[in-house]
C-alpha cells in the first residue's frame, strides 16, 4: 500500500522508500525510512499534500511523494 | 585575548538564531518554521578574557546539501577555520537531531570539539520527556548542556564552557565490518595521498567517496586522486544489502542513535490530544483551511487599519500643526533665506513628515506579521496553499517566501534560497515583486483614506489578493515560456504551535520600525531633496513648468489609458518611487503641497503645544484601542475628519476608480532599487533585467485593463 492510499488517523509502518536515491536518502535522513512507524494526521483536498506524523514530528509530502513511500498496516486504529 | 570562532549548526527551526540572540544580546531574525535563517551571520562578543565570533547557519538535517542554503551551511562547516561547533538539537525530537550530530562527528578529523545543546528544554520538562544527559554524553563523547534559547536557561554554562575551553572532540560511530574496513582503507590512502593536504576532514572525505559522492570524488579527482576505484567494492556491499550505498550509512547512523535513545530518552505515553492537533484541525482543514487563511489575512489589515488610524492622525498633526509649525519659526528666527527654508520645510519635512506619519500603521502592520511568523502559521499557510502553488508548478514551500513578501521584498528573494531546483527559485523570486510589502501600505492608506473611507481593509485585502493573483498568473506564463520544468517535491516539516514570546515579538517589531524610520531619515529625505530641486529647477519657474513637470507632463501620456495620466504630480511620484516605495507617498505629500500658503501664524507657548500634544497621543491609546474591539464606533474621529491640504488635491485629481488603478499600478510597478540589488546579487544582471521588464509592463496592463472594465461597467 502507497502512502498517498493511507487512510487518515492510522498508523502504519514503513516498508520501502522508491524513487531516485537523493529522494530516497532525503527522506531517510529525515527519519522516513524502512521500519519506521508513521500516523496519518491529515490530507490536504484535491490531491493536496498529505501530512504525517514521524519519529514524533510532523512532516508534509506531496501526493506525488507519499505515492514513492510503501507501507504496511501497523496494529490497530489509535 | 584569546580569539575563538564557534559555529552554530543543527536541524531547521531547532533555536540556534535564537540561542545567538540570547547568547549575545543580537537580534537576528528567529521565526517558528523551518528555514528562517539563509545565510550565514556573524555576531561578536566579548566574554571575560575571549573574544568570540559566533557564526549562525541556515539549518541543516545532514551535510548532504539539497539546496542553496544548506549548501552555505555545509561548505562553511567543512571548509572554515572553526574552534568549537556548537550543535543545538530538539530535544523533544532528540532522535532525528542527532543524525546531524554524527556527521558533525566525523569532522572531528580537524579536531573540532562539538558542544551539545539540548534546547527547548521547557517543553521537554511540561512534556514529561527524562533525558539521561550524562549517558549521552558517554556514549557520543561530547559535553551536553540543556538550554532553552528564549529565556536564556544555561546560556551562562554555554558561555562559561567555550571560554575555559574545556571541550571535548566527539567520538566519530563506527560502521559495520564490511563498511568499515573499506571507509578505513579510504582514509589511509588519502592520509598517504595528501599527506596532512587533504581539502576536506579525512574520515568524512572516506564516508563520501565510498557513498561515490558526485561533488566530493570530482574535487579530489581534480586534485589527482582516483575515487573510483573503490567502486567494486562499494557496490559489493550494496548487492548484499539489497540497497543503495548512501542509505546504507544513513541506515547505519540511524540504528546508532536509535539504540541510544532507547537507552537515554524515556517518552511518557503520548496524550491523544496536543494544542497543536487541535489548532491544526482547523487552521488546516480540508475545506476551510483556504477560507481561514484569507479571514487571517483580512484581520490583520482590519486591525491594523482600525488600531493604527487614530496614531496615524497624531503623528501627523505633531509633524505638521507642531514641528513644521515651530521649525519654521526658527528658521525665520535665524534669518535664513526662504529657498532654504522652501527646501526644508516644503521639500524635505513635507515629503518625509507624511511617510513617517505612517510608523504607526508599519508598527501594527509588523505587530501581526511577526505574531502569524513565531506562531508557526507560516509553515501551515504553505500546506494550504500548496495545491495553489502547484499550478504555477512551484510548491508549497515556495508559498513561505511570497508570504515574507508581505513584509519585505528584499528578505523574501533570499528566503527563495530554501528551494532545492534553481529554476523554482528564479521563478519564485520574480512573483516576489507582486506582493504587497509594507512599504507599499501607506499608498493605499493615503488614497483609501480618500476614497474608500469606510472600506479601507477590505479595499486593501482586495489589492494584496490581487497582488496574488497577478503573480499566479504571470507565474504560469514564466513557468510555459521561460522556466519551464516539473514540478519539484515537497518535503516540509510542520513545527509545533508556540506561543509567542514578547520579547521575540517586540525585537522584530523593533527591528523593522527602526528601519523604516532609518530609511525615511536617509534615503526617503535625500530622495525628497534631489525631487525639490528637480521642481524648483530652473529656479522661479511654477512647479508645473519645472524640469520634473515638464517631463513627467510628457510622460504622463502613457499613463492616460491606466486613468492616472491627467495629474502630473501622480506620474512624477512614480519616477522616484523606484528608489523605495514610500518615496511615492513622500513625492506626493512634497507635489500636492507645495502650493500651499506656510503657517508663519504666531506660535503660541511652546509648553501648551507640547502639552496637547501628549494629550493628543493618550487620546489615540484610547480610539485605537476602541476602533479595534470595541462595538463602539469612534464618533468623535470622523467629525474631525476634515480631508487635511494634501487629501482634498487628491479628491480632485482622481477618481475612485484611477485611485484604485494608481493603487494597482503602485502595488505592481519595480518594488525599490534594493529589490533589484537582490535579484542581482542572487541570480546575476540578466534577472534584474526579466524582473525589470515583468514590473513595468505586467502593471500597465493590468492598470489599465482595470481603469477600462471600470468605465465599462459605469465605475467612473
Ligand atoms: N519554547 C521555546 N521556544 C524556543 C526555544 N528556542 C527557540 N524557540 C522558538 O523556536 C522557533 C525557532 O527558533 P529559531 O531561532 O528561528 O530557529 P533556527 O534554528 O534559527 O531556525 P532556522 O534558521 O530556520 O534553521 C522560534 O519561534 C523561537 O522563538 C526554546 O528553548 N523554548
Ligand atoms: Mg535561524
Amino acid at each position: 500500500m502507497k502512502l498517498s492510499e493511507a487512510k487518515v488517523g492510522r498508523t502504519y509502518k514503513i516498508s520501502k522508500v522508491l524513487g531516485p536515491p537523493v529522494f530516497v536518502l532525503r527522506l531517510k535522513e529525515m527519519g522516513i525510512t524502512a521500519g519506521e512507524k508513521v500516523q496519518v494526521l491529515r490530507k490536504a483536498p484535491l490531491g493536496g499534500p498529505v501530512e504525517v506524523k514521524v519519529k514524533g514530528y510532523c512532516v508534509s509530502l506531496r501526493r506525488d511523494e507519499a505515492e514513492m513511500v510503501k507501507l504496511v498496516p501497523e496494529g490497530c486504529e489509535r | 585575548m584569546r580569539e575563538v570562532v564557534v559555529a552554530l549548526a543543527g536541524n531547521p527551526n531547532v533555536g540556534k538564531t535564537a540561542l545567538i540572540n540570547s547568547l549575545t544580546g543580537a537580534k537576528l531574525k528567529v521565526g517558528n518554521w523551518p528555514g528562517v535563517t539563509v545565510e550565514k551571520k556573524e555576531v561578536f562578543l566579548k566574554y571575560k578574557d575571549t573574544n568570540i565570533t559566533f557564526v549562525d547557519l541556515p539549518g541543516i538535517y545532514s551535510l548532504t546539501p539539497f539546496s542553496v542554503e544548506e549548501r552555505i551551511a555545509r561548505d562553511f562547516l567543512i571548509n572554515s577555520k572553526i574552534d568549537a561547533i556548537v550543535n543545538v538539537v530538539d530535544s523533544t525530537n532528540i532522535e532525528r537531531n542527532l543524525y546531524l550530530t554524527t556527521q558533525l562527528a566525523q569532522l572531528a578529523e580537524f579536531g573540532i570539539p562539538i558542544l551539545l545543546v539540548l534546547n527547548f528544554w521547557d517543553e521537554v520538562r511540561k512534556k514529561g520527556i527524562k533525558i539521561n544527559t550524562e549517558l549521552i554524553e558517554s556514549v557520543l563523547g561530547v559535553k551536553c548542556i540543556p538550554a532553552v534559547a528564549v529565556d536564556g536557561t544555561g546560556v551562562d554554562t554555554i558561555l562559561e564552557i567555550l571560554v575555559s575551553g574545556n571541550l571535548k572532540t566527539p567520538k566519530p560511530i563506527t560502521f559495520s565490518e564490511d563498511l568499515e574496513r573499506l571507509v578505513k582503507r579510504v582514509e589511509e590512502d588519502l592520509r598517504s595521498f595528501f599527506k596532512d593536504r587533504c581539502p576536506y576532514p579525512v574520515r568524512w572525505a572516506a564516508v563520501k567517496v565510498v557513498e561515490n559522492d558526485e561533488e566530493v570524488t570530482e574535487a579530489l579527482g581534480k586534485l589527482g586522486f582516483d575515487a573510483s576505484s573503490y567502486r567494486a567494492e562499494a557496490e559489493e556491499i550494496e548487492r548484499l544489502k539489497g540497497e543503495d550505498i548512501a542509505t546504507i550509512f544513513a541506515e547505519e547512523r540511524y540504528s546508532f542513535i536509535s539504540g541510544l535513545v532507547r537507552e537515554a530518552v524515556k517518552r511518557p505515553y503520548e496524550r491523544r490530544m496536543e494544542i497543536t492537533d487541535v489548532l491544526d484541525a482547523i487552521f488546516m482543514h480540508r475545506v476551510l483551511g483556504l477560507p481561514i487563511f484569507l479571514l487571517l489575512m483580512y484581520l490583520v489589515f482590519k486591525l491594523t487599519f482600525d488600531g493604527s488610524a487614530p496614531f496615524i492622525d497624531w503623528v501627523d498633526g505633531l509633524i505638521n500643526g507642531f514641528i513644521a509649525k515651530w521649525c519654521s519659526y526658527l528658521i525665520n528666527l535665524a534669518g535664513l533665506p526662504e529657498w532654504l527654508r522652501s527646501l526644508l520645510i516644503d521639500g524635505v519635512l513635507q515629503g518625509v513628515g507624511l511617510v513617517l506619519s505612517f510608523v504607526p500603521l508599519m508598527l501594527f502592520l509588523y505587530f501581526f506579521l511577526a505574531v502569524l511568523e513565531e506562531t508557526g502559521y507560516m509553515a501551515r499557510a504553505a500546506f494550504v496553499m500548496d495545491r495553489l502553488m502547484h499550478s504555477v508548478g512551484l510548491h508549497g514551500k515556495s508559498f513561505i517566501p511570497l508570504v515574507i513578501g508581505f513584509r519585505c521584498n528584499v528578505p523574501a528573494i533570499l528566503a527563495t534560497r530554501t528551494l532545492e531546483r534553481e529554476r523554482d527559485r528564479k521563478l519564485t523570486a520574480l512573483l516576489v515583486p507582486f506582493m504587497s510589502c509594507g512599504a507599499r501600505l501607506p499608498i493605499y492608506a493615503l488614497f483609501t483614506g480618500v476614497f474608500f473611507k469606510k472600506h479601507q481593509a477590505e479595499v486593501v485585502l482586495l489589492l494584496y489578493l490581487m497582488g496574488v493573483l497577478v503573480s499566479l498568473a504571470v507565474g504560469v506564463i514564466l513557468r510555459k515560456t521561460v522556466l519551464k520544468g516539473e514540478s519539484p517535491p515537497f518535503i516540509m516539516e510542520l513545527p509545533p504551535y508556540r506561543f509567542p514570546t514578547w520579547k521575540m515579538l517586540w525585537n522584530s517589531i523593533w527591528m523593522r520600525t527602526k528601519a523604516f524610520v532609518h530609511k525615511a531619515g536617509t534615503v526617503i529625505a535625500l530622495s525628497m531633496v534631489i525631487l525639490w530641486l528637480f521642481t524648483n529647477l530652473p529656479f522661479g519657474t511654477s512647479p508645473e513648468n519645472s524640469l520634473l513637470g515638464k517631463f513627467s507632463r510628457e510622460v504622463a501620456v502613457v499613463f492616460k489609458p491606466a486613468g492616472f495620466g491627467n495629474s502630473w504630480q501622480a506620474v512624477a511620484a512614480l519616477i522616484p518611487g523606484t528608489i523605495a516605495k514610500e518615496v511615492v507617498v513622500g513625492a506626493l505629500g512634497q507635489l500636492y503641497g507645495v502650493e500651499e500658503e506656510s503657517a508663519s501664524e504666531k506660535p503660541t507657548e511652546f509648553a501648551d503645544d507640547l502639552r496637547q500634544q501628549i494629550k493628543g497621543f493618550f487620546l489615540a491609546c484610547r480610539d485605537s484601542f476602541y476602533s479595534m474591539f470595541g462595538s463602539v464606533k469612534v464618533g468623535v474621529f470622523e467629525m474631525e475628519e476634515e480631508n487635511t491640504g494634501i487629501a482634498t488635491k487628491i479628491a480632485a485629481d482622481f477618481s475612485p476608480l484611477s485611485a484604485f488603478s494608481y493603487m494597482v499600478f503602485c502595488l505592481l510597478w519595480i518594488p525599490c532599487i534594493v529589490t533589484l540589488g537582490a535579484y542581482y546579487r542572487e541570480f546575476g544582471w540578466s534577472t534584474v533585467g526579466i524582473a525589470i521588464l515583468i514590473t513595468t509592463v505586467v502593471p500597465w496592463i493590468i492598470s489599465t485593463l482595470i481603469y477600462n472594465l471600470g468605465v465599462v461597467f459605469g465605475f467612473h
